[in-house]
């Protein structure tokens, strides 16, 4: 059994709200195979029906409501003088509450196979008889589930796993790839590699957790040697290893979780999984020396861009996505589809990230890819920009003090190049939704989507 | 090693060819004879890359710097990538544990086993 509320508001006085495809999402997002939708009206004045959803047809339902209960026609309870306990917003409605009495305020529907069980013609509508108002429904699913209720992973398991893979390690690298790993991060990684792996047949979700955790540890290896690279100071708020610890150390500590995570993927012997993230980690290899051999025509083009984002970035979400299915036992079609919707998914994110660049409310320094000419498609297209592209790349080819950092961000934000790059990564996450409507995904279809949107949606 | 695979191989990384690549390639074909043929040149040169790698890297050394870094990064993916899609269970693992072994000893700034003896031995894993 799900209990949840439905709500939504109205701009007629008599309104035919479709709630159909809302209701279908619910029933996707509980799993529900086969049972019953119970839908109540919490109010007075909504009733619920099943109709056609044709606007002349309800045009003469209204016709017929004031036929039968027409508005100001003497009712009782509009005689405020006879009542007690009368709000001070009290409406004169009496005609509402009799149309009312003509519907119903509960419904209950039939699910089979997850889906509603509608005819070709019916749709299900909350009649507004009063409004315009905001309204509420109580919703309840019950019957058989194709999974538990919750599609929330447990994310606890891979923090749990995380935890005792690095208690077993020796200090030297242990420590500080804990403090890395302690100070956060959105686990967006694993996240996708235990919600994939729950699809196919074989879903165990201690197995993707220590996927998901060989990921996350693989990711973090990458992030200690780009420190370096890159000469950052602080990641997460914490010193890097490299600046922590001096360049051979976070070498050292870079190789380990890299062969561990590595090991950790081999052993859970399942060939394609470890080829995937094998692919993976190449191309995000490969992509880095491609991204720092454009800071030297920084800040590059969006052809340029894309190809590092690709494989720098993107590869991993796919990987991720991919190896969870595979070791899942998903079929190809599925694994290739959520390849693709990480892939798309990854790119999206990388260009919300360069956003957040521009942010003054993000949290994070202001204008630091720029001071460290990482590659960022706002800069690109700012650079590109008739009218404030060439001092962009004036400032860009000089040294990027305090000054003139805080001058190009002006010119980055006031050029436009920060909403195209937001309808770029909407598109990409549209596409990336896209790809999981021709496959079964049996109800995570919405948490993947939902997972893309807030991937993107962020303080930009 | 047929002239395709080499080229798609050492993509990227034909320069090192010469570096020593070769010789350390050359070298590791000892170790793989128990390998089917087919096997034996890409476990050959998966070894070799990954010892190339970290000599890049500079693990256990002086840290190189950041474009060798990631040239030595390229050369230990690919190597993994290449035992991911040939190597026997046993052999990439025993392949982690090498290079998390070296890794250890350059964390605590310990001497560590010449890499090319650990990488032989590594070959040599049964299941």
């Amino acid at each position: 059994m799900s209990a949840t509320r439905l709500e939504f508001a109205t701009s007629e006085a008599t309104e035919f709200i479709d709630l159909t495809d809302r209701i279908r999402e619910r029933v996707m997002q509980a799993g529900l195979r086969t049972g019953r939708v119970h839908l109540q009206s919490l109010h007075t004045t909504v009733g619920l029906c099943v109709n056609e959803n044709e606007p002349l047809l309800h045009r003469d339902f209204e016709a017929m409501l004031e036929r039968i209960a027409p508005i100001g026609a003497g009712y009782e309870h509009d005689d405020f003088t006879r009542r007690f306990d009368i709000a001070v917003d009290e409406p004169v409605n009496g005609h509402a509450h009799c149309r009312q009495l003509l519907l119903s305020a509960f419904l209950t529907l039939l699910v089979e196979e997850g889906q509603l069980v509608l005819g070709r013609w019916q749709s299900v509508f909350a009649v507004e008889l009063d409004g315009p108002r905001h309204r509420e429904l109580a919703l309840q699913v019950e019957g058989e589930f194709a999974r538990p209720l919750s599609r929330e992973v447990p994310e606890s398991l891979v923090e749990v796993e995380l935890t005792r893979q690095l208690m077993v390690d020796p200090e030297p690298v242990a420590v500080p790839m804990r403090r890395l790993v302690e100070a956060g991060g959105k686990r967006l990684r694993p996240k996708l590699v235990q919600l994939t792996a729950g699809i196919g047949p074989r879903n165990d979700p201690l197995r993707a957790a220590e996927l998901a955790a060989a990921v996350e540890l693989l990711h973090n290896a990458t992030l200690i040697h780009d420190d370096y690279v890159d000469e950052s100071t602080h990641r997460r708020g914490r010193p890097t290893v490299a600046a922590a610890e001096g360049p051979e150390r976070a070498i050292a500590v870079g190789d380990y979780y890299f062969a561990k995570a590595t090991r950790l993927i081999a052993e859970m012997g399942n060939p394609a999984v470890t080829s995937a993230l094998a692919e993976a980690l190449e191309a995000i290899c490969a992509s880095q020396i491609d991204d720092v051999a454009l800071r030297g025509a920084y800040p590059g083009d969006r052809e340029s861009y894309l190809r590092v984002v690709r494989g720098k970035t993107a590869s991993l979400f796919a990987a991720a996505c991919a190896s969870g299915a595979l070791l899942s036992e998903a079929s190809p079609d599925v694994v290739g589809a959520l390849r693709r919707y990480g892939d798309l998914l990854g790119t999206a994110f990388q260009m919300a990230d360069d956003m957040v660049d521009f942010s003054p409310s993000s949290g994070k320094p202001v204008g630091l890819d720029i001071r460290q000419r990482v590659l960022s498609l706002p800069l690109i297209y700012a650079a590109e920009d008739r009218q404030v592209g060439p001092e962009v790349r004036r400032l860009l080819e000089g040294a990027l003090g305090d000054a003139e950092v805080g001058r190009v961000t002006e010119l980055v934000t006031a050029s436009g190049a920060l909403p195209r790059v937001r309808q770029e990564a909407d598109a990409l996450i549209d596409a990336a939704v896209r790809e999981l409507e021709a496959v079964q995904l049996d109800g995570l279809r919405p948490t993947l989507v939902g997972l893309a949107r807030s991937a993107v949606d962020r303080n930009s | 090693m047929s002239v395709q695979l080499l080229d798609r191989e050492l993509d990227r990384l034909e320069g090192l060819w010469s570096d020593g690549l070769a010789d350390a390639y050359r070298d590791y074909l000892d170790a793989v004879q128990h390998f089917e043929p087919d096997l034996q040149a890409k476990l050959a040169l998966a070894a070799a890359l990954i010892e190339l790698g970290i000599r890049l890297q500079g693990l256990g050394g002086r840290a190189a710097p950041p474009t060798t870094l990631l040239m030595g990064d390229l050369c230990l993916a690919r190597g993994s990538r290449i035992l991911a899609d040939n190597a026997p269970l046993a052999v990439q693992v025993a392949f982690a544990r090498a290079v998390e072994s070296m890794s250890t000893a350059a964390a605590s700034e310990q001497p560590a086993p010449p890499a090319r003896n650990l990488l032989r031995l590594s070959l040599g894993a049964e299941g």
